[in-house]
């Protein structure tokens, strides 16, 4: 429970770097001129498809992460012990895998960025022009349509949280890790659409260095699952009570 | 260049760091922390209209929505979540996927299915029918295994099938709105408005009501809505709709503007010279639109196939079925039968040609060319040789004045007497002897009872003194003598392939005699060399089809360096020519001006007409290039074979594809969420090879500098020429 907890946490601080981009999403989704529960329904609308993408990723991650452990797996004498605590060689690879990315969009965060760059080819242009048309729309399914999609909105928070489902190595926990995440960010992005003002950058910024050091703090753990031998009890006690 | 590290992104307003991403957002240099805030900004400060894109983007959205949960559930049952203890809520959670795929199916399903049935009403199967087919059939089986107990469920087949097919239509629609919003300026003129003044007040009103006369205002930026002239204001405008050429023109009060060009950087009032219906970038408007109606060969095929694959596959599906019947539960045979329809479907196949022709239509549009049809590019792509009509259509089409042999008299005498004659004459050489004249500052005389004689030249009255010019036949006609000096000059101006005009007069009413000897020659275009041996690069024989003498016509080929020449043709031999080209080479294109060369533009497999004739409408040439425009011969070339080889490209790719997936799945290797997931993957592949024709870089002019102006080097030249000679 307490490492969802500690998700939530993180979701929450990550948040801080969401109100910036998404933020953007919920002020221009603006008031319903129906009322201030249509309002609230629109946004909630909002954030539920955020969610459910989020637990999909999640869900998928932790999918992936199970069959790649699993393939990884069988061809070593350890297949059996899956279910056991100790690690097998496909998860020790991807968990370091998962760790290493976590560390790296964590770096993201303090303002040191690698040489990853998407292109705005076809993808963006595209779909900038459909999501625009999105946030204007009335009734009850443009919200939601914007959400889901701007849930698949390349975030180097979500790509971290997504890194963290794969090590997971389990549908379940890969959904729910997301789903404590997505939750974390609930309640700025509510915020966020009902005010529709922006924090004070400087406060924003301390937020958003907040998140980069948990994402950190993730990504080293899950990195130390991936190197440290079995034998180092105290992480791994400490690791399987989180 | 390194942004201040203080810079804060444009959207969120945090730092942007070291590696900003700077793009262009409305024209302004924009700074963003990361590549997602640069999307959220530009979707946020943009102004777009809502397209069929965004409506299949809602319907994606909310189909997501319902089939992520439903694979989300799926996951967790396949992941064996609900086994053991947790056996219990199996029941409602099968429940629970039913009451998400119901509204999935519905909402996913539903274009689709309309489709389907209001082409099952006219008698025709089309791709969507494997869709809606494959789908029900995946729906109904789940639902009676939810309500009779055991079983699988495939709901989540039945959704994402439906989703990945609805992101194809999406990913079209989208691939559309990109390519008509490279249309747009050039299908405005029909829905633009202009700001009118009318007694003081501004109105905006739709282009098509403005009539000539009226006074129009244009911001800077604008389009410039009618051709007029400019009452107020002074200005840069972009005339490359009209003239192909991207370049700023100076304009100030005085000068005329064109409908269509951009409006730079100052306010004009303008008024206008004709109704807005009728300029040359509305005429252009409607050429486009209807270029774009069309369909080409290729198409047409492909979509014959298309119609006939639709049946096969269905029977194939069944005997999918019944062959794995016998071998595998039903659940599972009919998942094999499923992913049979699902991958034979042929989307991409019909996406494969309209796409890739607006784009090529709207981009050479964009450039002043216009294609009559989808057909033409295709037909030009495949041409092995080009035939230029005429060689006016290399030339300037103004013959100037280079050599004046005379026999006892002064050169300005002769010039003087026959402008004075040629006054009265319409034709090319006319115009430079008065322009040879005017240069030299000969005072203009007229002459009297002038009479033309068609095809020998002109005789006239001059101070009482009988006047005549034209050729060698002329003078003999007349019985006047031709001094053996003057015939040997203008013999050997002959030879070097100029046209040469005998000028004589008779004095004190003694029989008259050739006084002086010209020669005229019409200078090729200055860019005619460089166009002729990029077209020759480009693997096309370049011929000259010349109704000229063979003299003009060889010399004109060498200058240009085309690869052979025929000179002397009435316009019956020019079509046997091309008809003898075309059994040699294939599919010929001929080259004219457009004006009176219709049948022969006509005969060829592509007529192109380089600054043709001002109405569109009657314009009979395949491909319309502007004025000046012939340059850009090679470069429509280039594009039209881009068009034809993606087509062939996206042909080739989603029926391969579709053959070697089907056997997969008919094999029942191919799950059906992987089929329909390729099959999405399929269609962005050929939207994006389609939308890689944008990146090709447009026409570059040889060197619009080093191009003479015709009007200001002219005379100057003729007069250089004139006192070298004397």
């Amino acid at each position: 429970m307490t490492y969802y907890a500690l998700l939530f946490v993180a979701g929450f601080a990550g948040s801080f770097h969401c109100i910036g981009m998404c933020g953007g999403f919920a002020c221009a989704l603006g008031a319903d001129a129906r009322g201030a529960s249509a309002t609230s329904l629109r946004h909630v609308l909002y954030n539920t498809g955020r969610l459910s993408t989020y637990c999909f990723l999640g869900a998928l991650a932790g999918a992936l992460g199970q069959v790649i452990c699993t393939s990884l797996a069988t061809g070593s004498q350890n297949a059996a012990s899956l279910l056991s605590v100790s690690l097998n060689a496909g998860q020790r690879v991807l968990a370091v895998t998962a760790g290493l990315l976590m560390i790296l969009m964590a770096l993201r965060f303090f303002g040191v960025r690698g040489r990853h760059r998407l292109t705005g080819g076809f993808g963006s242009s595209t779909l900038v022009v459909s999501l625009r048309s999105l946030l204007g729309r009335r009734g009850y399914a443009a919200p939601l349509s914007l959400g889901v999609l701007n849930g698949f909105l390349p975030c180097p928070l979500v790509y971290a949280m997504l890194a963290q489902a794969a090590s997971t190595f389990d549908v379940l926990s890969g959904c729910l890790s997301m789903a404590a995440f997505g939750l974390g960010t609930f309640p700025a992005m509510l915020a966020m659409g009902g005010i529709g003002r922006l924090l004070a950058p400087g406060w924003r910024q301390r937020g958003v260095r907040l998140a980069g050091s948990f994402i950190l703090a993730l990504g080293l753990v899950t990195l130390s699952r991936g190197i440290l031998p079995m034998s180092d009890h105290g992480l791994h006690h400490l690791w399987h009570f989180t | 260049m390194t942004p201040a590290p203080d810079t804060l992104c444009r959207h969120c307003l945090l730092p942007v760091g070291r590696r900003a991403f700077t793009r262009a957002v409305n024209g302004e240099s924009c700074q963003f922390c990361c590549y997602g805030c640069c999307i959220a900004h530009q979707v946020k400060s943009g102004s777009g209209e809502a397209s069929e894109a965004a409506w299949f983007l809602v319907r994606l959205g909310a189909g997501s929505f319902l089939s992520m949960n439903i694979m989300l559930f799926s996951l967790l049952v396949y992941s064996g979540a609900f086994t053991g203890a947790d056996r219990r809520v199996l029941p409602t959670i099968q429940l629970l996927l039913w009451g998400l795929a119901t509204p999935a199916v519905l909402i996913l399903g539903e274009p689709f299915l309309r489709e389907t049935w209001s082409q099952a009403r006219r008698g025709r199967l089309t791709s969507s029918a494997l869709i809606v087919l494959g789908s029900l059939a995946a729906y109904a089986y789940s639902t009676l295994a939810v309500f009779q107990g055991g079983g699988h469920l495939y709901f989540d087949t039945a959704s994402m099938v439906l989703m990945l097919f609805t992101l194809g239509r999406y990913l079209e629609a989208a691939g559309r709105a990109r390519a008509s919003r490279d249309l747009a300026p050039l299908l405005a003129a029909e829905s633009e408005l202009a700001t009118v003044i009318e007694a003081g007040l501004e109105q905006r009103r739709p282009v098509r009501e403005v009539r000539e006369g009226m006074l129009i205002r244009v911001k800077p930026g604008e389009r410039i809505p009618v051709d007029g002239l400019i009452v107020e204001g002074r200005s840069h405008t972009d005339e490359a709709v009209i003239t192909g050429e991207s370049r700023q023109i100076a304009k100030a009060v005085g000068a005329a503007v064109l409908a269509g060009s951009i409006n730079l950087d100052g306010p004009l009032l303008i008024r206008s010279s004709g109704s807005g219906g009728e300029s040359r970038w509305a005429q252009i408007c409607r050429s486009v639109r209807e270029a774009l109606r069309q369909s080409s060969r290729t198409q047409r095929i492909a979509d014959r196939v298309v119609g006939a694959f639709v049946p096969i596959v269905l029977a194939v599906a069944a005997m999918t079925l019944v062959y794995w019947l016998h071998r595998l539960p039903l659940d599972q045979a009919m998942l094999t039968a499923l992913s049979v329809l699902v991958v034979a479907c042929p989307c991409a196949v019909g996406l494969a040609a309209p796409m890739a022709h607006s784009l090529a239509i709207g981009q050479l549009a964009r450039h002043g060319c216009l294609v009559r049809s989808p057909g033409a590019l295709e037909a030009l792509a495949a041409t092995r040789l080009i035939a230029f009509d005429k060689t006016g259509t290399l030339t300037l089409g103004r013959p100037q004045l280079v050599d004046l042999a005379s026999d006892g008299v002064e050169q300005d005498e002769v010039l003087a007497r026959l402008a004075a004659l040629e006054r009265h004459s319409e034709h090319g050489l006319a115009r430079a002897i008065a322009l040879a004249a005017s240069a030299r500052g000969l005072d203009p005389i007229a002459a009297e009872d002038v009479q033309i004689l068609p095809g020998r030249g002109l005789r006239g009255m001059l101070h009482g003194h009988a006047i005549a010019a034209g050729s060698a036949a002329l003078m003999d006609e007349l019985g006047w003598a031709l001094p053996p000096a003057l015939l040997e000059r203008a013999q050997l101006m002959a030879a070097s392939g100029h046209s040469v005009v005998f000028v004589g007069w008779s004095e004190n009413a003694l029989a008259g005699r050739a006084r002086a000897a010209l020669s005229f020659d019409d200078t090729p275009l200055p860019e005619a060399r460089a166009t002729v041996e990029a077209l020759r690069e480009l693997g096309l024989r370049v011929t000259l089809l010349s109704g000229d003498h063979a003299g003009a016509a060889a010399r004109v080929a060498a200058t240009v360096g085309t690869d052979d020449w025929q000179a002397g043709l009435l316009p019956e031999a020019k079509r046997a020519a091309l008809d003898q080209f075309r059994a040699r080479h294939g599919a010929v294109a001929m080259v004219g001006d457009g004006l009176n060369d219709g049948p022969g533009l006509a005969w060829a497999d592509v007529g192109i007409a380089v600054g043709s004739a001002t109405d569109l409408a009657r314009e009979t040439a395949d491909l319309v290039l502007p004025a000046d425009g012939l340059w850009l011969l090679p470069w429509v070339v280039g594009r039209a074979r881009a068009v034809r080889t993606t087509i062939l490209a996206n042909l080739a790719w989603a029926f391969g594809y579709n053959l070697v997936a089907l056997t997969c799945a008919v094999l029942g290797l191919l799950q059906p969420i992987l089929a329909a997931a390729v099959m999405a993957g399929s269609s962005l592949l050929v939207v994006l090879n389609s939308l890689r024709l944008e990146r090709l870089p447009g026409p570059a002019h040889p060197s619009p500098e080093s191009e003479p102006g015709p009007t200001a080097s002219g005379p100057s030249r003729v007069l250089a020429l004139l006192k070298a000679e004397s």
